[in-house]
């Protein structure tokens, strides 16, 4: 039976745990609020640009634009794995890591190379320890997304695969479904092919443009092709921020109600041990009195 | 009939309604559009814009980034990095931007670093140029 003093302790620590929990909710609440508006932000320029790509590349211009290239055979495939910098947000960063952890044995039972571009400290952290050899750059310390972050990434990895490094890029980041879901998700940024498209038409007949291109259809997919790689990274980007944010606002409002509970408890085991004291105190001075 | 403008950027909308007349910078040499162009796409270099209203004298030019535009007839879409008009310019800030990318140009060159890092801040250089440049036209507007 733990002491008076014991149990006050213990109730003065957990409401200390508590004020850290519930600060923490707030500043991810107001986080999240802000996550929420780039995302939206974001929109329309990633919805604009993904449909300008579809029409030209479908017309068939894009023959000659290497990124827009399938290669007969992938020898080497290079994932990136998007993650927060930060924990304590519940299970946002660990399902992603499983995901990949997945995505990635997949892949390599189909036995090519495979290199790992880690995004954000968890993702290099969680990879650097289980796959090192396989870590070949990582990017950490993004406080707040910019899309200067997602041109750097996107620039790494086209470098690689323009230069032969890699065959194939994956992208492997929490998708912003809702405050309370984040999913996982596996998608191919390289070659930027329409995995499964049923807009797509059929092959040996190109649509035709619905317009003019100037100067042609070449040198604007090759300033349109790299930035909706940049867009589509600073897209996951996006998502993985508001994840983390939202994550960590429920876990930390449970983390709130929990000590809630624990500090209701305790209070009902203090009062209890006071109640007992103090009837024993009683019994002693009654008896006490009785034996004179 | 007016022509209906609308910028974007990956960080949001930066401009929506109806002007006179635009004047882009392509990156084949700047190309004005007026109601009822073809319909169109073309790369945007980093570069002045010049939009021409009859009601918002606050909006006559602005400084864009890379990027390009979508001109359909009564309709034109710019995606662009950037885009900061005029009004919005800090102008102390863009000069301490531009110094310290010749700076940085200037130490890149010495130091023979890799190329990547020396276009970077050569793109640096050109947006805090032209973020003068443009600002200097503040004054213009009305």
């Amino acid at each position: 039976m733990p002491s008076l003093k014991d149990i006050r302790r213990r109730i003065t620590s957990v409401k200390k745990t508590q004020q850290i929990t519930r600060a923490m909710r707030m500043v991810a609440a107001a986080k999240l609020r802000r996550a929420q508006t780039a995302i939206e932000s974001a929109r329309p320029y990633a919805d604009r640009m993904r449909e300008t790509l579809r029409e030209v590349a479908a017309s068939g211009v894009g023959s000659e634009q290497p990124l827009l290239q399938a290669r007969e055979h992938v020898k080497h495939v290079d994932v990136i794995v998007v993650t927060s910098d930060r924990g304590l947000c519940g299970a946002f960063n660990t399902n992603v890591l499983k995901r990949a952890q997945a995505d990635i044995a997949a892949r390599e039972a189909d036995a090519p190379a495979l290199s790992i571009v880690p995004v954000g400290r968890k993702s290099a952290e969680s990879f650097r320890r289980r796959r090192a050899g396989q870590v070949v750059q990582t990017f950490t310390g993004i406080a707040r997304v910019e899309y200067a972050h997602a041109v750097e990434i996107a620039r790494y990895v086209t470098d690689r695969f323009l230069s032969g490094a890699s065959d194939e890029v994956l992208l492997i980041h929490s998708e912003f479904v809702s405050t309370m879901t984040q999913r996982p998700r596996c998608s191919r940024i390289l070659p930027m092919v329409p995995e499964d498209d049923p807009a797509a038409p059929a092959a040996g007949e190109p649509a035709k443009l619905p317009y003019k291109i100037e100067p042609d259809a070449e040198s604007l997919l090759r300033v349109l092709a790299p930035k909706a790689l940049e867009v589509e990274i600073y897209r996951a980007l996006l998502d993985n921020q508001a994840g983390e944010h939202a994550a960590r606002m429920t876990s930390m409002e449970s983390a709130t109600r929990n000590t809630e509970e624990m500090i209701s408890a305790l209070t009902l085991q203090y009062n209890r041990a006071r109640q007992a004291a103090i009837t024993k105190e009683l019994v002693e001075i009654v008896s006490g009195a009785e034996a004179l | 009939m007016a022509l209906q403008l609308t910028i974007v950027t990956p960080e949001g909308p930066r401009y929506e309604g109806p002007v006179d007349s635009v004047v882009v910078p392509g990156t084949e040499g700047d190309f004005g559009v007026l109601p009822g162009h073809e319909r169109f796409l073309a790369p945007i270099r980093i570069g002045e814009l010049e939009v021409r209203s009859g009601n918002d004298p606050s909006c006559r030019w602005a400084a864009v980034g890379g990027g390009f535009a979508d001109v359909n007839g009564e309709r034109v879409v710019l995606l662009v990095d950037t885009c900061e008009f005029a009004a919005d310019i800090d102008e102390a800030r863009a000069e301490r931007a531009r110094a310290r990318a010749e700076q940085e140009l200037e130490h890149k060159k010495t130091a023979r670093a890799d190329q990547f890092n020396f276009r970077v801040e050569e793109a640096a250089l050109q947006r805090a140029v032209i973020r003068i440049q443009v600002s200097k036209k503040k004054g213009m507007a009305a």
